[in-house]
């Protein structure tokens, strides 16, 4: 039943966005972040369920918790260049989104070079 | 924290917008900008506390 909310909120903040968009485009983007924002915090409880569960599905297999770890950041850090991109490409200036699309997918391969370097080793050990 | 604060914002635009219209009429074009400009300053603060609280659930709930 949540979506309902969650869909009532995209709504207004269109409607919004679009009543002020010919009065005053600066607040219109302004409008459209805060839209997001409450958006998001609708579903924040389920995301921290989803992470709790993932965790502790690690933990009992044994698994490296530092691996779960490198990709919980992995997501985060796509959710929030999603986030700002999709804003600058509202704003028209997409150029800027692009940017920042760039630099996060530098930033998720810098944070995975740990587990590149870990499968090497392994594999080295498997070869004679 | 619920859709009020988007009609608050849209408020406060379209406020900010009518007061510089009439202020542009009267002559008095500076207090204009300066309205429009206060007007924008309000908004902008009403919305650096949500964007304040995304970027720390999102730090607390990715493990940042």
């Amino acid at each position: 039943m949540e979506i309902v909310k969650i869909i009532g909120i995209g709504i207004i903040t269109i409607l919004c966005v679009i009543i002020i968009k010919p009065i005053k485009p600066e607040i219109a983007i302004i409008v459209g972040v805060c839209g997001g924002i409450l958006i998001l915090s609708q579903i924040i409880n389920y995301i921290f369920d989803i992470i709790t569960t993932f965790t502790n599905i690690v933990e009992k297999t044994g698994l490296n918790v530092g691996l779960l770890k490198i990709v919980l950041k992995i997501v985060g850090i796509g959710y929030l260049t999603e986030f700002s991109a999709n804003l600058c490409a509202d704003s028209g200036n997409s150029s800027v989104g692009d940017k920042i699309i760039f630099a996060g997918k530098i930033l998720i391969l810098y944070i995975s070079l740990p587990i590149v370097t870990n499968i090497i080793e392994i594999i080295m050990e498997l070869l004679p | 924290m619920g859709v009020e604060i988007i009609f608050k914002i849209t408020a406060v635009g379209i406020l900010t917008a009518v007061v510089g219209q009439v202020l542009k009429q009267t002559g008095k074009e500076e207090i204009a900008t300066f309205s429009t400009l206060s007007g924008l300053i309000i908004v902008l603060l009403m919305v650096l506390d949500l964007i304040g609280t995304l970027f720390d659930t999102v730090k607390n709930l990715f493990g940042f």
